[in-house]
């Protein structure tokens, strides 16, 4: 019984948010709000396993760990903000949103920004006019970069014309297949959850 | 060098055109899905499509699907606010701030049923008449991810008008969507947001207040040429070394 109750709401859940989708009415409505309900329980519940896991897991590396100062920082980090969320609340102004705006905003945007320097680094390694195939790759990326930047339309007023074509003919085409080959995939997957015959979201 | 002239897209001008095709009153739903990571590309967006709706006297109904996101959307608000223009509106009446829900797009939120209020537990002025999902007349998803699909599935069912504004990066994933016309219009990464604070400025708007994503154009083409000098290098660099590897 242990794997066959999973397995029969998988069928129920599966076909009946498929049919759903196309034969919208009361019943199939009521079925649907169930199982989002039952979504909603599960991910709030997954935020406290998520929270418990984060503190287990640093607290265990402060007691035993030689490499300890990190886990002092993020456990303190975490709960300064909890207390100054309990304390203050997380509107504008409060000692909340000053940690928001002043740490975590530019730390998170300082994160993402290194990626430019990869995209840089990429640029000078995997760039190469090694093959007919990717001078084509070369010259369409060029293209396009020269599409979205001022520069490009400056140096010629076509460009933009030409970056457009690029995305709405073979990226877009190329997009479509792809596209349908995952969704396909996916009505796939669907039909061997739905069957049983799928059964890796059961740790089989 | 960086004096920018540029024309504005198609995509660009059909987000502009539904916002002021609609009638006072009518409500928009603005579906935050970037948090600081993004901001430089997508904030430009969101100030923008505010703005225009506050114009408009449009209701703004601003959802979070990232909890990282929400403090962005408030102190954006706070901003605006602090334009004369924009002084007197107000939090639950002119916009109103849903929350975050803890799931990424809750398919509740799109039932013909469930209460759209109670959905979020929010009360105001603001709700007034808007009973269910159906009563909202267009959804501005503003994201960097895949996040919008879950929109583009239930646009054609439940008939709202749905415009994106996404990162250059996750762009091209959209333009299919465009031409089936499941897509309203889309705000193709900086370049799109420079485009619609150019389209407000054009019909009155404050330049002051409306360039920021116009201004960050400039170190955009920096960046691209120093890309293209890099793409040069890597390829001198090759051919140089295949070139000297054939004659020994």
């Amino acid at each position: 019984m242990k794997k066959e109750i999973p397995i029969l709401i998988g069928f129920f859940a599966t076909i009946g948010w498929y049919l759903e989708f196309f034969f919208a009415g009361t019943f199939f409505e009521n079925w649907k709000m169930f199982f989002t309900t039952g979504f909603r329980s599960v991910a709030i519940v997954g935020l406290l396993v998520g929270v418990v896991n984060v503190l287990r897991v640093n607290y265990s590396r402060i007691k035993y760990n030689n490499d300890r100062w990190y886990s002092i920082y993020q456990m303190s980090i975490i709960f300064l903000m909890v207390i100054l969320a309990s304390l203050r609340g997380v509107s504008p102004g409060t000692p909340f949103d000053a940690m928001y705006t002043f740490g975590f905003i530019p730390l998170d945007a300082t994160v993402f920004s290194l990626l430019a320097f990869y995209v840089a680094s990429a640029s000078y390694r995997s760039f190469k006019i090694k093959s007919i195939e990717s001078a084509f790759l070369l010259v369409a990326a060029i293209l396009i970069m020269l599409s979205k930047m001022p520069l490009g339309e400056a140096m010629w007023s076509k460009i933009p014309a030409i970056g457009e074509w690029i995305m709405d003919g073979p990226t877009s085409a190329g997009k479509r297949a792809i596209l349908f080959g995952a969704y396909l995939g996916g009505l796939t997957m669907m039909i061997r959850i739905a069957f049983g015959l799928e059964k890796s979201h059961l740790s089989d | 060098m960086f004096d920018q002239e540029f024309t504005i897209s198609k995509e660009t001008q059909r987000v502009y055109n539904i916002i002021e095709e609609m009638n006072e009153g009518d409500a928009v739903f603005i579906d935050w899905a970037f948090d600081p990571t993004l901001q430089a590309e997508l904030l430009p967006m969101a100030e923008q499509t505010i703005k225009q709706c506050l114009d408009k006297k449009l209701r703004i109904f601003i959802y979070y699907p990232y909890v990282t996101g929400i403090s962005l959307g408030e102190n954006l608000l706070v901003n605006i606010k602090k334009e004369d223009k924009y002084k007197n509106i107000e939090n639950g009446v002119e916009f109103i701030h849903l929350g975050y829900l803890p799931i990424d797009v809750d398919m509740m939120l799109f039932s013909s049923y469930s209460d759209f209020k109670s959905t979020f537990g929010k009360e105001g002025k603001i709700f007034r008449g808007i009973k269910t999902m159906d009563d909202i007349k267009y959804i501005m998803s503003i994201s960097g991810s895949d996040h919008t699909e879950s929109y583009i599935v239930l646009q054609k069912r439940f008939g709202f008008k749905l415009g994106v504004g996404v990162t250059a990066v996750i762009g091209p994933d959209f333009v299919p969507y465009l031409q089936t016309g499941q897509l309203d219009g889309m705000l193709f990464g900086l370049r799109g947001a420079a485009e619609y604070e150019k389209l407000r400025v054009r019909h009155g708007a404050d330049k002051i207040y409306n360039q920021k994503a116009d201004k960050g154009l400039a170190s955009l083409s920096l960046s691209q040429i120093v890309m293209f000098l890099f793409i040069g290098i890597g390829n001198f660099i090759y051919f140089y070394e295949r070139k000297h590897k054939q004659k020994t």
